[in-house]
């Protein structure tokens, strides 16, 4: 079995790893890293529950074979996002608006929060976030609580910058 | 863990030499790029795993997004979420960014390239009809050369290319939409988001003085491949789009598609959407023309 070596930042350090480059993304992240947050859902890209960013767009890391993904690559999984203001805010927006039930799908649903919320000017419309969860697939919720959560976070952050601003 | 850790990898820096990879039986390599497609069927054990992949993600020669006169010319490896960002793409094939924005969910649209779409060769797959509307060619490359092909001409049929194995599909040419021009997309599915067509389809149109100046229309999911409706087209350019004419374009529409019935959906209802597809592109054109 032939390996790769790569280096990449994980969560803002520099990881340098080795393994067959065909494994999975998603492998790599929990059995290579031991990052466990990042769950596998369906294995097949519908669900999202393995959604982590890379390079900065949220993505399904059960999709990519990890040798795809070449040095220098910025990968931020669920154990990464309390490092920052925006997933603060949004883990305690989740928490106040009780937007977890059994929270299998919330580490994949957060990430595609937290791609929303820091992505170039977000439209936080009710439409606009249901589109940004679209590929996130939750079976206890029904998204209301999680759509609020997002939303209430949303408007936090962005009287935040205006604080910033004055 | 995965059925592909016996798969070698190939890592090309150039297109040049992916092509020279692609051009000797010993190192020929299954393409990957976004792999949406691939890696769900290799891992379900859809497909048995390749003895070798290709690696094409992050080859800059595949990433063109530019303007060629009046050419748009999008490099295969564009993905779905770089198509529905561009101004390039939403100003001049509309209905492209449109559809990209429709497939799958914002995952799966920082993955999957248009020319894996085109290359999987699916009936549903969302980005032919826009394709098609445009008159779209497929650049294809080998050691030997490349060539470019009309889209009609290269998907030949289900999942079939017309792609000699050692080429590999670099880059599409699109026409620019003409001034006072218009598209539309539209997909019917089960749900929104995550789902695969029943019916969909694009069109691009221009009203002169009040008629229909030019119609081009292109559905999927309604025959092995996706294809331009030339009957309607046809039958329309000159017309008013008054109430009588909408009603038979919509039943003519539904005549002209020869859909089967499947997982997804049953013929008769693929017919009627066509119908009600096309009524709606028109409308659209009677409104925004």
């Amino acid at each position: 079995m032939k390996t790769v070596i790569r280096t990449w930042v994980v969560n803002g350090k520099k990881r340098t790893l080795e393994f067959p480059p065909m494994r999975r993304l998603l492998d790599v992240i929990r059995e290579t890293m031991g990052l466990k947050g990042t769950k596998e859902g369906c294995g097949e890209g519908e669900c999202g529950a393995c959604s982590i960013l890379l390079n900065r767009e949220p993505v399904t890391s059960c999709l990519i074979a990890a040798g795809q993904v070449p040095d220098g690559a910025e990968i931020v999984t669920i154990e990464g996002l309390e490092l920052t203001p925006e997933g603060q805010e949004l883990q305690r927006m989740y928490v106040a608006k009780g937007a977890a039930q059994c929270g299998f799908c919330i580490p994949g649903m957060l990430v595609a929060s937290y791609a929303h919320v820091t992505g170039d000017h977000p439209d936080n419309s009710d439409a606009a976030l249901r589109e940004a969860h679209a590929g996130n697939i939750c079976r206890c919720t029904g998204y209301a609580k999680i759509i609020e959560a997002v939303s209430a976070a949303a408007d936090h952050l962005s009287h935040d910058d205006e604080d910033d601003d004055s | 863990m995965s059925t592909l850790e016996n798969t070698e990898f190939l890592e090309p820096a150039t297109l040049a030499e992916a092509l020279r990879l692609m051009a000797d039986e010993s190192t020929r390599a299954t393409p990957l790029a976004g792999g949406t497609d691939l890696m769900v069927q290799w891992e379900a054990g859809v497909r048995p795993p390749p003895a070798r992949v290709l690696n094409l993600k992050g080859l800059a020669e595949l990433a063109d997004l530019k303007m060629d006169g009046k050419t748009l010319v999008i490099g295969a490896g564009v993905t779905h979420a770089a198509l529905r960002r561009s101004t390039l793409v939403r100003k001049h094939a509309p209905a492209l960014a449109d559809a990209a924005a429709t497939v799958g969910g914002a995952q799966i649209q920082a993955l999957g390239t248009i020319g894996g779409s085109i290359g999987n060769a699916s009936p549903a797959g969302d980005m032919a009809p826009s394709l098609l509307v445009a008159n779209a060619q497929a650049e294809v490359a080998s050691v030997r050369g490349a060539r470019k092909i009309p889209l009609p001409n290269f998907i030949v049929g289900y999942r079939k290319l017309d792609l000699a194995p050692d080429e590999l599909i670099v880059r599409f040419h699109l026409e620019a939409m003409p001034d006072g021009a218009c598209e539309g997309w539209r997909k019917l599915g089960p749900r929104a988001a995550q789902a695969i067509s029943k019916v969909m389809g694009s069109y691009r149109g221009k009203m002169e003085n009040g008629h229909v100046g030019a119609f081009a229309v292109a559905l999927g999911s309604v025959a092995p491949t996706a294809i331009r409706l030339h009957g309607i087209e046809q039958w329309i350019t000159g017309k008013k789009l008054d109430a009588n004419t909408l009603n038979e374009a919509e039943k003519r529409a539904a005549e002209e598609v020869k859909p089967i019935a499947d997982i997804r959906s049953t013929a008769e209802y693929r017919k009627w959407v066509s119908g009600r597809l096309v009524r709606g592109f028109l409308e659209h054109l009677a409104s925004a023309g």
